[in-house]
């Protein structure tokens, strides 16, 4: 018989371990549904810093999920639209093609200041500026970058009304 | 000194390494015998073309005069200035003789207000968006990148043979933004360029205003920034790790760098500065209330435990990105890629060697010549742990001085910061006290001529996880 073989040295168990003791919960809870909201973020000509923080919110530091939210890669997936970076004129017609993807009952949240009013990079030859001038939102989240649990605490309190 | 070196040394001197050639000159540059010194960047208005170039490791900038809205292609020395001429017909609609490729747009296309819009009398828009060549598209929405940047690709029985890029949906014409400001007015705007460089990009305007005032920061400001850019440094080189390891499956990885990342961001947020270090440089220094040494210490702390488990996973992890999006060292050297991409592809560029008070014996890990994702990553890691041992080094001699002298005042200055992401260049003309003119370079213009050659061959699936490991800035490239 051939004896067990270790998949991988004792240390990457370890590893794993760590992992689950550093597992994020979340703070507060947002009221249970039948499924999680789904998330499709985009950036649309910004810094790219907002859009890093939900990526961090996104990622294992933090309990998005637990939180009752999944970022989702399909458009028609989704539920909100979580816009970064102030619209460039050329990615206004990428906004509009993911928007029209989404299923009814679709919501557009503008994060950070570029996606709200246009930020550091209003209105100019190459920029349409925030989303503010163009559209209604239904949330806007400021800040240059808001924190991933700035963003995370403006998402449970909408999906809470 | 280089028959090139040589050439645009004869030149009329402007500023410090700046060089002023006549049409003639120019021509005769671009066809000097001997090697071709290495580009950094090029880039054209209406008045001048230019190009920056490397001589050893110090920069040698050389200009020529923009006659009849044309002038002398660089690129037909340097295949890497093609994006700069790009550039400058996207926004001056100055065009470049004899250039190489195919001349499509780099920025415009075709949604702006105006076509050639920062030039003298820019023409009505064309409308619409250009509609892309290619076989196959990766939407901007699709590259697994944080910014637009737009793919169109040629494929043969699922395999890529051509790329090309469309850059313009990044583009927030930040030049345009600030030209005629102060520094200290631009300096905001600069701290927003690209979230890969929210130090290192401000870091290298604010070298470059003071070379134009004449002026050396001194040893402490000099420390100081150090150990922002090495905590930044850190920080992206874990996000990219991070990418590289979700794009071949590697969650538990991921998970680790990912964990490390907000370690970081947190203890920067508990010394009270930004999570991100946003807003800390400024034109002469850093900004109030920055107590530095706390700040090194707590990320020190953070990051040095955590070490051991990122280097035991991504020993398990490596074999997946063995062999995958390699960079040929021959491609890296001709553009001159910089940063771990090109220092893992044989090139042993690194501008923190060059710094007046860099503490060089922290500076231990080697370069590869393997050219691989695997290559990248391992760089990453052990760049991290050289990150941690400058702190050390800086902690433990913090404004010591030196006898650098200060620069003769000419109102130019070039700017140059290893950033997480390789070199980032900046060059700046004052003028009564404001920007008259500015060059920014991010470095992944340099990937852009290269990428085709590290795609070809791969299904357009595997197209997102190749550029997560080389770590791409829209927002730098375009601005
Ligand atoms: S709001 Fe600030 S951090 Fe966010 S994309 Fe705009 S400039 Fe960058």
């Amino acid at each position: 018989m051939k004896g067990l073989r270790r998949a991988a040295p004792l240390s990457v168990v370890y590893a794993f371990m760590d992992a689950v003791r550093w597992r994020p919960h979340a703070e507060s809870a947002t009221p249970r549904r039948d499924r999680p909201i789904g998330l499709y973020v985009l950036e649309a000509g910004g810094c790219e810093g907002c859009f890093m923080e939900i990526e961090s919110l996104a990622g294992s530091a933090f309990a998005l999920e637990q939180a009752g939210f999944v970022c989702v890669s399909d458009p028609e997936d989704a539920d909100w639209l979580l816009l970064t970076g102030a619209v460039t004129r050329v990615c206004a017609e990428m906004v509009d093609r993911v928007w029209r993807a989404m299923p009814p009952g679709r919501s557009l949240i503008a994060v950070g200041a570029c996606a709200v009013d246009g930020g550091p990079f209003p209105a100019g030859y190459a920029t349409l500026g925030g989303l503010q001038a163009l559209t209604p939102v239904r949330r806007s989240i400021p800040g240059c970058p808001p924190s991933p649990q700035d963003i995370l605490d403006a998402l449970q309190e909408l999906a809470r009304l | 000194m280089t028959g090139m070196g040589r050439l645009i040394r004869g030149g009329e001197r402007l500023a410090l390494s700046h060089y002023r050639l006549e049409a003639a000159q120019w021509a005769e540059m671009l066809s000097a015998p001997g090697p071709t010194l290495p580009l950094v960047s090029c880039w054209v208005d209406e008045r001048s073309a230019s190009v920056l170039v490397l001589e050893g490791d110090r920069p040698l900038l050389a200009s020529t005069p923009v006659e009849d809205r044309r002038y002398l292609a660089p690129s037909s020395r340097f295949p890497g200035a093609e994006w700069g001429e790009r550039v400058g017909y996207d926004l001056y609609g100055v065009e470049a003789m004899e250039a190489r490729g195919n001349g499509a747009p780099a920025l415009d296309e075709g949604g702006w207000t105006s076509t050639w819009p920062l030039s003298g009398q820019p023409a009505p828009a064309a409308g619409g968006l250009r509609p892309l060549a290619g076989s196959h598209l990766l939407r901007p929405e699709q590259t697994g990148l944080s910014g637009p940047l737009e793919f169109s690709f040629e494929v043969h029985r699922g395999a890529i043979r051509t790329v090309e890029i469309c850059a313009g949906g990044a583009h927030r014409g930040v030049v345009s933004r600030l030209l005629g400001k102060t520094p200290e007015e631009a300096m905001p705007l600069v701290s927003r360029m690209t979230a890969g460089g929210f130090v290192a990009h401000p870091l290298a305007f604010a070298r470059a205003v003071a070379q134009a005032r004449g002026l050396l920061p001194g040893p402490g400001i000099r420390d100081v920034w150090m150990i922002l850019l090495e905590i930044e440094r850190m920080s992206i080189h874990l996000l990219d790790m991070a990418r590289t390891a979700r794009g071949v499956d590697a969650q538990l990885l991921a998970t680790h760098c990912d964990h490390a990342r907000e370690a970081i961001a947190r203890a920067c947020s508990e010394q009270g500065v930004s999570r991100r270090l946003m807003d800390m440089v400024t034109c002469d220094g850093f900004c109030d209330g920055l107590e530095i040494v706390p700040l090194a210490q707590a990320v020190h702390a953070t990051m040095q435990p955590r070490l051991a488990a990122l280097e035991e996973l991504q020993r398990v992890f490596a074999p997946r990105l063995k062999g995958f999006a390699v960079l040929d060292t021959r491609l890296a050297a001709r553009f001159a890629v910089g940063g771990v991409t090109g220092r893992a592809s044989g090139r042993g560029t690194d501008m923190r060697r060059r710094e007046a008070g860099m503490r060089l014996e922290a500076l231990r890990t080697t370069g590869s010549s393997q050219g691989d994702a695997r290559a990248r990553d391992g760089l990453r890691l052990s760049e991290i742990r050289d990150s941690l041992r400058l702190l050390e080094r800086i902690l433990g001699s913090i404004g010591l001085d030196d006898d650098e002298p200060a620069p003769d005042r000419t109102g130019e200055g070039i700017g140059v910061v290893e950033g997480a992401r390789g070199d980032v260049w900046y060059w700046v003309r004052l003028k009564d006290g404001r920007i008259e003119n500015l060059h920014v370079r991010d470095p992944g213009v340099s990937l852009i001529p290269v990428l085709e050659s590290m795609l070809r061959g791969y299904p357009v699936s595997r197209v997102p996880a190749a550029l997560g490991s080389i770590g791409l800035s829209p927002s730098g490239i375009a601005q």
